[in-house]
């Protein structure tokens, strides 16, 4: 009965908060069954009042009765309802500024706990000054009515310094001279100044990090666990599958930073792990062994790299086709939007991607072949788990144009290859072992052992070759022997500039089926074209 | 009849009845009380109310502070360091610090802006240049007229250790760095009392007439050169003493100056 009156309740309330907070795309919040709730041995405790999962916001209603004579129902669930919608519409937004404003709270605070919580605070004081600027609201209400901890009541002091709202702080209770320093500072951070958030956020861990240390001194003495935050932690849950491998992508892109992006994949690894990173064959769904953040690196990394793929005439039919539309998402991949139906725009509602459908018909029907990537792995190369290793990533980029066209990849990762620095991976379509084989290192000499490819190159027709490497190759004049006798299209990268390389360019400058690209920067990468023949752009030449 | 009908039905009308007959123009609809249907009519009820909060003003005080700080900086280094090289002599020092105060003196600050100046200095796009001399100069300037007695900068988390900090803190000012500090810490104080959360690096405290320095790690070479009074407590190791006149050396709670266990700069 209590449940029905307050899901009334929420369907009243619901059309008025989406208007006044212009019309996100949430779907409708929910109650959480008093049973659950009671389940979960709240019974004793307000507990979290609001619970987010998978978007989909759930408030508790032990919570909202616990305020019963302090607010009315419909104010509690307002201001939780208003609280939980900022954390979409302003702060933080994405998974990727969450993940930026963790990891500047880390560098302060050290430890993944104390960072965790630090943003965690952060998050919440930028989404309700966001509120309480920009909408009425009844979140100053709620906190006046809170159950509040040392940390808490710093920041409600802080609240009714920078809202100009009297929340009972400071006429309650006399603060510490430590808590009266910490709001002084606290209050002069811009919150609301988007583009200074990891600056700010460094800040307010600074500020808040002697709070935090007391009162992890005085928890450990008890023997407790601190105190649930009540409007509801902030983790993983909070986004998709398609949201969490957008964010990590961009924090990617953003970061740049091997160590970085790894440190902060161990920290979420549990929650990742639960999500289905690091799940054996791909990177799907389920439960399985640790991630390993190097490959998960690249792998996010070169989703924002696209090199184009040139496609051959091949016998057999069963290519994809552009068939019929559907509607974009955000975190979908951008490779097959149709930017003439989307108005050249990225935006969900409007944006477009072709769904494509496998051919029929007897006709040579375009498309790619498989691939044996042969990557340099020694010693004047960068390891790639050490640091960005654009060889890597460029490999990494190859072996996502094959990938999505279909066609099988095959590494040949090679240092002094004659004594044993190799690992050669059959042709496959497993990503993550594709992966796995590119950033394995062995740091030694340079030498190619022909015995080992001529089996791969022999085993599958037509077949695109890409190498990657800085040409310091001892037996480099054996490669461009061999490289002078096969017809496959050869796409040779190297990186840098050196006489070795200088020698490997004149020697095929001739040679219509050998493209040579060099990357000095990460720039670079997407002028690469993957099996580009001179012959089969200019037909006309051909015939000749 | 719905708007849309009712024009649409007009419109055919006129083209069946006269087809050389100009269309009324849409200014004539209007006047007719026709409008055509505004599809974003749920949002015209909708008014946006945008609430001035304290924050608001805070923030923006408090960046009107940090510019003027930041503008005698850089005119500090526009008459002290025009090669961007800075020699630390005796006289440069005094002539960096009248220069520094005179920028300062007119402006109202907390502790908290020269800590927010501290960070500042760091981001080169808000300031251009950290050259570690004058901006020490510049810091203690700033913390010698603070109107707080006690100053805390958190400076832990800067990546460069800032010389000349507490240069001349005056009597009845404590100063308290967590972090690090440059060469040249405490030199030429003049009665306060300096702590150091972690370690100082050479010429700490030389020259100094009275006070305290608290240093709660180790320090560096030439400590205490030619200080003339005050004392120096150092919580871990003092790599080297300097020419010390007057005052007092401690080093892990025991007097090593004045001492016979000591020579100047004796390394160990």
């Amino acid at each position: 009965m209590e449940d029905k009156k307050l899901q009334e309740i929420l369907e009243e309330i619901w059309p008025r908060l989406r208007k006044k907070h212009l019309y996100p795309e949430i779907p409708v919040p929910q109650i959480k069954p008093i049973q659950e709730s009671l389940a979960e041995g709240e019974e004793n405790s307000e507990g979290v009042g609001l619970e987010i999962k998978d978007k989909v916001m759930t408030l508790n209603p032990l919570f909202i009765a616990s305020m019963e004579g302090k607010m009315s129902r419909e104010e509690v669930m307002e201001a939780l309802l208003d609280h939980g919608i900022t954390h979409y519409t302003f702060c933080p937004w994405d998974f990727q500024t969450h993940l930026m404003i963790y990891a500047e709270a880390k560098k302060v605070m050290g430890d993944k706990e104390t960072a965790k919580r630090v943003a965690n605070y952060f998050i919440d004081v930028v989404a309700d000054t966001h509120c309480v600027k920009h909408r009425s609201t009844q979140i100053p209400e709620l906190h006046r009515h809170l159950k509040k901890g040392p940390i808490q009541e710093v920041i409600q002091s802080l609240y009714e310094k920078i809202w100009g709202v009297d929340l009972g702080i400071s006429s309650s209770k006399k603060e510490s001279r430590l808590q009266a320093e910490t709001v002084r500072r606290l209050m002069r951070i811009p919150y609301l100044d988007r583009s200074r958030w990891p600056e700010s956020i460094r800040k307010f861990a600074r500020s808040l990090k002697p709070l935090i240390a007391a009162e992890q001194k005085e928890q450990r003495g008890k023997g407790g666990k601190g105190d649930s935050n009540p409007q509801g932690d902030h983790d993983l849950d909070h986004y998709s599958f398609e949201e969490i491998d957008s964010g990590l992508r961009e924090y990617a892109r953003k970061t740049m930073d091997l160590a970085q992006f790894r440190e902060v994949v161990e920290d979420f690894s549990e929650e990742l792990k639960e999500i289905g990173y690091g799940a054996e064959g791909g990177m799907g769904r389920g439960r399985s062994a640790p991630i390993d953040a190097d490959i998960l690196f690249y792998m996010k990394l070169a989703e924002n790299y696209s090199i184009p793929l040139r496609k051959l005439p091949l016998e057999e039919g069963g290519d994809l086709h552009p068939h019929s539309h559907y509607p974009w998402e955000v975190g979908s991949p951008y490779q097959d939007v149709d930017i003439w139906t989307s108005f050249g725009k990225i935006m969900p509602g409007i944006t477009q991607v072709w769904k494509k459908k496998e051919g029929r018909g007897r006709l040579k029907i375009e498309g790619a072949p498989d691939c044996l990537i042969i990557i340099d792995s020694s010693g004047s190369m960068i390891n790639p788990r050490k640091n960005l290793s654009y060889a890597v990533l460029g490999a990494a980029c190859a072996t996502n144009a094959y990938l999505r066209n279909d066609s099988k990849v095959a590494v040949y990762n090679f240092s002094d290859a004659p004594m044993g620095g190799r690992d050669i991976l059959d042709f496959t379509d497993d990503r993550e072992a594709i992966y796995r084989s590119l950033c394995k290192y062995f740091g030694g000499g340079t030498a190619l052992d022909l015995d080992d490819i001529l089996p791969l190159i022999r085993k599958k027709t037509p077949l695109d070759l890409f190498i990657i490497t800085d040409m310091k190759i001892t037996n480099l004049e054996t490669l461009i022997g061999f490289f002078g006798q096969i017809q496959n299209r050869v796409t040779a990268v190297h990186i840098g500039e050196n006489p070795y390389a200088t020698r490997f360019e004149k020697a095929f400058e001739k040679r219509k089926n050998i493209s040579i690209f060099k990357v000095k920067r990460k720039e670079d990468i997407p002028h690469i074209v993957l099996g580009s023949i001179r012959e089969y752009f200019n037909p006309v030449e051909k015939r000749r | 009849m719905p708007l849309g009908d009712e024009i649409k039905g007009r419109s055919s009308e006129a083209m069946k009845t006269n087809h050389s007959q100009k269309r009324p123009p849409l200014q004539t609809l209007f006047k007719e009380g026709l409008k055509p249907q505004n599809p974003f009519e749920e949002f015209q009820s909708f008014v946006f109310k945008k609430r001035e909060i304290p924050l608001d003003h805070i923030v923006q005080s408090s960046e009107l502070v940090m510019d003027k700080i930041r503008l005698g900086y850089e005119k500090l280094l526009e008459e002290e360091a025009k090669e961007l090289v800075w020699m630390v002599q005796y006289n440069t020092i005094i002539k960096a610090y009248e220069v520094a105060e005179r920028y300062i003196r007119d402006i109202d600050y907390t502790a908290e802006d020269i800590e927010d100046f501290c960070f500042a200095l760091e981001n080169t796009h808000r300031i251009p240049y950290l050259i570690p001399g004058p901006a020490g100069i510049y810091i203690s300037a700033l913390c010698n007229y603070a109107k707080e007695n006690e100053i805390v900068l958190k400076l832990s988390e800067l990546k460069t250790e800032i010389n000349l900090i507490g240069f001349r803190l005056p009597k009845d000012k404590r100063m308290i760095i967590e972090g690090d500090t440059g060469d040249f810490t405490g030199i030429s104080l003049e009665g306060g009392e300096l702590v150091i959360e972690g370690s100082a690096k050479n010429w700490t405290g030389a020259g100094m007439r009275s006070g305290k320095i608290l240093v709660k790690k180790n320090v560096g070479l030439h400590t205490g050169e030619w200080m003339m009074g005050g004392e120096i407590y150092v919580g871990g190791r003092v790599r080297g003493l300097g020419n010390v006149v007057e005052g007092k050396i401690f080093e892990r709670e025991k007097l090593i100056y004045p001492g016979k266990s000591r020579y100047p700069n004796h390394y160990y």
